[in-house]
């Protein structure tokens, strides 16, 4: 009987669980791009300029805590420090709740507690992506381009921007979410859209939870 | 006071009106240079009540060729039951500097914390915006053994463009307050971060300055905001701070007598 091919089934898994459409609730959260299509400060012609922006600063500090969950760090302390540096509440309450919803689909399809329910998204996916025998970098690149997925469908809810112009959108932001997966340091500094984050809750209308 | 060296001078501790010491840390150079390393060690021992302000803003001069950036580390311990509250002048980044500062707090069991910060982009007056050439600021607070507030950020204007929307858009300083009680509930929280949010839908004007509140991921509240100038943002800043105070000490603030 030939043996399956661990590999390849890993990789599989993994975008799977990189997959847009996992069912964990993360097409109610905008983490303030709401705030910021509200007030019309962001439209569909400069959502990829935002979104590259975005890579540099929130984007490389996730990819450095799913690389230290993905290698192994201590997966409470990695989330402890996320927190400490996540202070817009609705930002930092909608990426443990993803987290928590991650981890319960994981153990129920492993049907094993593997992941613990109170991590954040980033540092649950890391260390699913290490279960399943991937290289950490690939891990980094799918949390990242899922991440950058789902703000872009949270884009085309938010103002007229269309199938196609989304899909070259993502396809042009390879090379930044390569560039954000490689960042060494834990920085960020992204001050209006952690206000956008911190006023949503103030929006008259909403689509989003955050 | 246990030590000072020069460039820095404490000016003596003067009375608060209700309890407490208010005492300004003066740095007699003018200003941080390039090579400069400053350090601030800071204890307010168990009971005790402080206010640090300083004579003026910190003044980052331009980079000298051959020398390291300057560098200024604040370390404070605040004791069981006791108040800081540390209210420094802005920071300007002249054109040319290049500065790390760093920032941490340690907060004891019940001790409370009331610390804000602004960043202006440098002499605006001068036709300086965004002009310095590097500026990083690392900030940890912890309530007890709690990470509250972490942030490390790296402002480099000629490689990454601060005017990006996802960064300060149109905006050109930046301000933050945070009030941290160790212990206190998470409801708590909530409820100041609605108070503070109240204040700050009325302090925003589109285009001109923005503000927003959150409850931290414990033990306090940060309210931050973004302006495109320094006018206006110590009164709003003095505004959450009263509310603050009054809620989680039960008396008002009392601000530092100077003209901002």
């Amino acid at each position: 009987m030939m043996p399956l091919p661990m590999r390849e089934i890993g990789l599989l898994r993994l975008l799977h669980l990189a997959d847009s459409a996992l069912p964990i609730g993360s097409t109610a959260h905008s983490f303030g791009l709401e705030t910021v299509a509200d007030e019309r400060d962001l439209t569909p012609e400069g959502v990829q300029t935002f979104l590259r922006a975005y890579l540099e600063e929130g984007g490389a500090l996730e990819a450095i805590f799913v690389r230290r969950s993905s290698e192994g760090g201590a997966l409470q302390a990695l989330s402890e420090e996320l927190s400490a540096r996540k202070p817009a509440r609705e930002s930092r309450e909608a990426s443990l709740k993803l987290g928590r919803r991650f981890a319960e689909l994981v153990n129920g399809l492993l049907e094993h507690p593997f992941l613990e329910t109170n991590l954040h998204c980033c540092v649950a996916f890391g260390a699913a992506g290490a279960a399943l025998g991937m290289p950490v970098d690939a891990v980094v690149l799918a949390y990242l381009n899922q991440s950058v997925a789902g703000l872009v469908s949270a884009c085309q809810r938010l103002m007229p921007l269309g199938q196609v112009a989304a899909s070259r959108i993502l396809w042009n932001l390879k090379p930044a979410i390569v560039q954000a997966s490689h960042a060494e340091e834990a920085l960020c500094f992204s001050p209006y859209l952690e206000l956008a984050s911190m006023r949503h809750g103030s929006l008259e209308t909403r689509l989003f939870i955050s | 006071m246990k030590r000072q060296d020069p460039p820095w001078k404490v000016v003596r501790a003067f009375a608060l009106p209700a309890s407490g010491r208010l005492v300004h840390l003066h740095n007699v150079s003018g200003g941080v240079l390039a090579g400069d390393r400053l350090e601030l060690n800071v204890q307010v021992e168990a009971g005790a009540a402080a206010q640090i302000t300083t004579t003026g803003a910190t003044r980052l001069y331009r980079h000298r060729a051959g020398a390291t950036d300057s560098e200024q580390h604040a370390t404070f311990s605040v004791g069981d039951a006791s108040l800081l509250e540390y209210l420094p002048d802005p920071v300007i980044p002249y054109a040319g500097s290049r500065h790390l500062q760093r920032t941490e707090i340690r907060l004891g069991c019940g001790s409370t914390l009331f610390w804000w910060e602004i960043l202006a982009p440098g002499r605006l007056a001068a036709g300086e915006r965004f002009a310095f050439q590097r500026l990083r600021v690392q900030t940890e607070v912890y309530a007890g053994p709690r990470p509250v507030l972490r942030e490390d950020f790296l402002l480099e204007p000629e490689k990454k463009d601060l005017s990006a929307t996802a960064r300060m858009f149109d905006y050109s300083h930046i301000a933050s307050l945070c009030a941290i009680q160790e212990g206190r509930p998470p409801a708590f929280w909530r409820t100041l971060e609605d108070q503070w949010n109240e204040i700050a839908r009325a302090r925003s004007r589109p285009k001109r300055a923005v503000w927003g509140a959150s409850a931290l991921v414990s033990d306090g509240v940060i309210v931050r905001g973004l302006s495109g100038s320094g006018c206006g943002l110590h009164d709003t800043l003095v505004e959450f701070w009263r509310t603050a105070r009054l809620a989680i000490t039960g008396a008002d603030a009392v601000p530092p007598r100077k003209v901002y």
